[in-house]
């Protein structure tokens, strides 16, 4: 960039320098105050220097809303780019992205994130912990699944998942009530039923673990060994809404298939603290429990319906 | 967040032309054209558009490529249901794609085809503006 820019220009508000094979962007933009909007596409951005040092500290960090990188060369996030706390709308499309870091929740104003035609091959969890991102796209990537907790964007209106490598989805997608558009094409999405994948049942000191947890025994620290105290401080709830149990290193996960009218199935992974979990969505009814097995089904369809609307072909 | 349809010109009943922007990473269904004939102009950027075969009656495997191509700016396609099913992506992730179709007669529901099973699902097409102006729903 060329020096003296802030001191022509003190009142730039967008800079769009895309396509100008621009290699390091310096100090030149830290004094631009009232710059909102960055364009800096197909260029030879990615290594150091891309940013600015001090990026943070600039008023810069505040006042910039729209950052689009997309067609460089970024092989990872540069960290100094997660202190834009204003920033609205970034795109890293086109880049040599092989992960997201999980830093990437400092960007608390985010609504729109292109990561599209990178190399990502997984979605940290932190990534959900964005509150206003809307508009969210990882297709062309090499991803293999989605983690749970990406159901927690309760903004998310679009999610673009095209061209990856999911075989599932987690059923806590379904929890995305504000969801307009999901694409899924191009995955090797499994079509027909899979048997239960990996089940290790569960050691006599998980099952002691689970007892004590479930039956609320009573123990104080100088009942146990330190290293059982801190052992049973790790059971986890166990994922089924409806079971009030707890598993520490054992869990089932099953695929289900949630049917759209028999037009389209998706496979959803299903985590549960034991096979004999009775869990929401399951259509063979195994315990007297057939009230809320029911009303499971019920939420079900509807969250499929839902769906059904939502799905790009 | 999709792909919008703005409705240029309706030739009296006899034709929708139509312009439609694509943003990065856009991309429609595989869908057919309703027995009418369907011509693509390019504007601005480029689009990718993959020819299927129909499937078989009852559908049951992945739908069968044809060919696939990229149209670059002011290339013309053309398409109809004895050509076969098609779908059409913006396949940039740092430019977005302007392109002119104009179907005649004028249609608005088409299928959309699952490509791994090749089932079909009937949908009605929705104009993002009229005339300039954006229509509500």
């Amino acid at each position: 960039l060329p020096a003296g820019l802030s001191q022509w220009f003190p009142a730039l508000e967008v800079l769009d320098v895309s396509g100008t094979g621009l290699a390091e962007m310096g100090a030149e933009l830290l004094s631009l105050p009232c710059l909102h909007t960055l364009l800096a596409k197909n260029n030879r951005l990615g290594g150091p220097g891309s940013l600015p040092k001090g990026l943070g500290q600039a008023p810069l960090a505040r006042s910039l809303r729209v950052l689009n990188l997309s067609g460089n060369r970024f092989a990872d996030v540069p960290p100094m780019l997660l202190r834009l706390r204003g920033l609205r709308s970034l795109s890293l499309g086109g880049n040599r992205l092989h992960s997201i870091p999980p830093d990437i929740q400092e960007l608390r104003s985010l609504e729109f994130l292109y990561l599209g035609g990178n190399f990502i091959t997984s979605i940290p969890p932190e990534l959900a912990k964005l509150p206003s991102l809307k508009y969210l796209v990882l297709c062309d990537n090499k991803i293999q699944s989605i983690p749970p907790q990406l159901a927690q964007l309760h903004s998310l209106r679009s999610l673009s998942l095209h061209n990856n490598l999911l075989t599932y989805l987690p059923r806590e997608i379904l929890n995305l009530v504000h969801l307009e558009e999901l694409s899924l094409r191009g995955n090797p999405l499994v079509v027909r039923f899979v048997r239960d994948l990996t089940y290790n049942p569960p050691s006599l000191q998980e099952l002691a673990g689970r007892t004590v947890k479930t039956r609320n025994v009573p123990y104080a620290p100088s009942d146990l060994p330190e290293t059982l105290v801190r052992y049973l401080s790790l059971a986890s709830n166990c994922p089924n809404p409806k079971c009030g149990g707890v598993y520490f290193d054992s869990c089932v996960r099953q695929i289900k298939f949630v049917d759209f009218c028999g037009k389209y199935r998706l496979p959803l992974m299903h985590y549960l603290c034991s096979p004999e979990c009775s869990s929401p969505f399951s259509s063979a009814s195994q315990s007297s429990t057939s009230q809320s097995e029911s009303d499971s089904e019920d939420e079900a369809s509807v969250a499929a319906h839902r769906m059904q609307k939502v799905l790009l072909g | 967040f999709r792909y919008t349809r703005n409705l240029v010109d309706n030739g009296n009943g006899k034709f929708n032309l139509m312009i439609l922007c694509w943003g990065e990473g856009h991309g429609s269904s595989i869908h057919d054209h309703t027995d009418s004939h369907c011509f693509m102009k390019i504007l601005q950027g480029n689009l990718k558009e993959t020819l299927f075969e129909w499937p078989e009656k009852k559908g049951n495997g992945e739908m069968a490529k044809k060919s696939e191509r990229v149209l670059r700016e002011n290339q013309c396609a053309y398409i109809n249901d004895s050509i076969g099913l098609h779908r059409v992506e913006n396949i940039s992730h740092t430019e977005t794609a302007v392109s002119l179709h104009l179907y005649s007669p004028p249609f608005d529901t088409c299928n959309t085809f699952d490509q791994r099973t090749g089932h079909k699902h009937k949908v009605t097409m929705t104009f993002y503006s009229q005339y300039g102006e954006r229509t509500v729903c």
